[in-house]
């Protein structure tokens, strides 16, 4: 088992690499890019916080932009949000099936080790490389404050990041649960799986009859506004995420180990 | 001599497509047992069914007297398995594949990895994707029998290979039979049961018929071929 998940994981170092660095690269430059603007955001700040429940959606009400907290927040939040749940959503969507699509299950299956086991493994490795890209883009961000010259707000940052990787294990998990029950990579559907989730959100925060079933999407517990702003935990959302990434996976153990494989 | 392989009423359908019908098979030590039939006869659904790849409806696959089902792991530590087209992962090198395929069954198979690919002619220095259809055959061929298993599983090997690496493939067969393991050989090639096998059955339509010997003629031969497309 251990051999397949470190075969697994070096096969996947240069996806890794390539969507940390530029997930977490957009993110730096991105702050960066903030004392330039500095002058200008402050302008803009008292606009974008007076825009009603497009402030809301994109939480502009709670933080000001104007501040490297909420400019982070509102900036980064968006670009890291949607970066690491499509990351996260096209590497578990073709962790299991590529090995039918690219007809090197019979290689794999054919040795002394049980569906069940490759498929730990494979999870293993989804949560290794998901955690990596989590660590990666906040060393990242953090240098970016430091460049700036700005205090880094610890315990928000670090919560922050902490749900964003439970947020993207939850949506891996869930194309987990897909690439299980599939015998060819769906990387378009986990990508719109990742979009929607988004797009969920957004509209949540928008239409108020949506509001209140905000909790059921994954950018619930993790958005950068209300974390930043030091508003309640979303418990309920959290919760959700938990359930829904246990049964996802439990999902993908079951039917892969009974399903016929593709040759 | 024992039974190596034991397949009783086995029976495996697609959905509404048939797969096989009631498959009663016995493999004993030692044989090289040839599997005959058309393309679609149930062949490789009947292989399938034995390394654990499809869940079947009903019957029961005994290999090297366990259960194909509840002690897999265990059957595939002993088995070697040669699928009918050799995929493996293209970014990696032939070595890489062939120390991989050791490293997860956990046995040190490099002076027997080492023979083979040196009277098989194998490379191992290059990436999978630079190979033909015939070499990846022979890394397949490596791959399955390095470990030097009880029983080699053969999905049409043949196939890609020029005639003397086909020679150079039976020979190593032989030596490993006369070592004490056994050989299941799926195959088109009426010459290869002839020369080869000491017992052959036949599938067609899903079913499978015990052939009295495997020195069978042309004529008897394409027979079965010429009734399935008839039939179709």
């Amino acid at each position: 088992m251990k051999k397949i998940f470190l075969k697994e994981l070096k096969m996947n170092l240069k996806t890794l690499l390539i969507w940390s660095l530029s997930v977490g690269g957009i993110g730096l430059a991105c702050i960066l890019l903030y004392s330039s603007m500095e002058g200008e955001i402050k302008e803009m700040a008292d606009a974008f916080s007076n825009m009603g429940t497009f402030s809301d959606a994109f939480g502009m009400s709670t933080l000001s932009i104007a501040t490297i907290k909420g400019y982070f927040a509102t900036e980064v939040g968006a670009v890291h949000g949607l970066g690491g749940s499509m990351f996260a959503a096209m590497i578990a969507a073709s962790m299991l099936s590529k090995e039918e699509e690219l007809h090197t299950g019979e290689f794999i299956y054919s040795m002394p080790v049980s569906r069940k086991r490759i498929v730990f493994a494979k999870a293993l490795c989804i949560s290794v490389m998901v955690f990596s890209f989590t660590v990666i883009c906040s060393i990242l961000y953090a240098c970016g404050f430091v460049a700036l010259g700005e205090e880094l707000p610890v315990q928000e940052f670090v919560t922050y990041m902490g749900m964003q990787f439970l947020m993207d294990m939850e949506i891996a998990a869930v194309c987990f649960g897909i690439s299980a029950a599939s015998s060819k990579t769906k990387t378009g559907s986990a990508l719109g799986c990742a979009l929607m989730c988004y797009a969920y959100d957004v509209i949540g925060r928008v239409v108020p009859d949506v509001k209140e079933y905000l909790f059921i999407g994954p950018f619930s517990y993790s958005n950068a506004s209300e974390i930043f702003s030091g508003a309640d935990m979303c418990t309920k959302g959290i919760i959700v995420g938990i359930v829904i990434t246990t049964l996802s996976v439990l999902f993908a153990f079951w039917y892969y180990d009974k399903r016929d494989l593709a040759s | 001599m024992a039974n190596v392989i034991e397949i009783k009423n086995l029976t495996k359908s697609y959905g509404k497509s048939r797969g096989v019908i009631d498959v009663s098979l016995a493999v004993k030590e030692g044989d090289i047992f040839g599997f005959l039939g058309p393309n679609g006869a149930g062949k490789s659904t009947t292989i399938r069914s034995m390394m654990g790849f499809l869940k079947y409806d009903s019957g029961s696959i005994k290999i090297l007297g366990m259960d194909s089902v509840k002690d897999r792991e265990k059957i595939m530590a002993n088995v070697g398995y040669m699928p009918s087209e050799a995929w493996f992962y293209d970014s990696m090198k032939v070595s890489e594949v062939i120390a991989y395929a050791a490293d997860i069954r956990g046995v040190d198979c490099r002076d027997e990895a080492e023979k083979l690919c040196e009277r098989l002619k194998v490379n191992t220095n290059k990436k999978i994707r630079e190979l033909s259809y015939g070499n990846k055959k022979k890394v397949s061929i490596v791959c399955a029998m390095q470990h030097k298993p009880k029983l080699f599983i053969f999905d049409e090997p043949t196939g890609g290979l020029d005639p003397l690496m086909q020679r150079s493939f039976f020979e190593l067969i032989n030596e490993y039979v006369d070592k004490g393991a056994t050989c299941l050989l799926s195959t088109h090639v009426l010459t290869e049961v002839n020369k080869y096998c000491k017992s052959a059955a036949i599938m067609r339509e899903g079913r499978l018929t015990m052939l009295d010997s495997p020195d069978i003629d042309d004529d008897e031969f394409l027979k079965f071929y010429e009734e399935t497309e008839e039939e179709a």
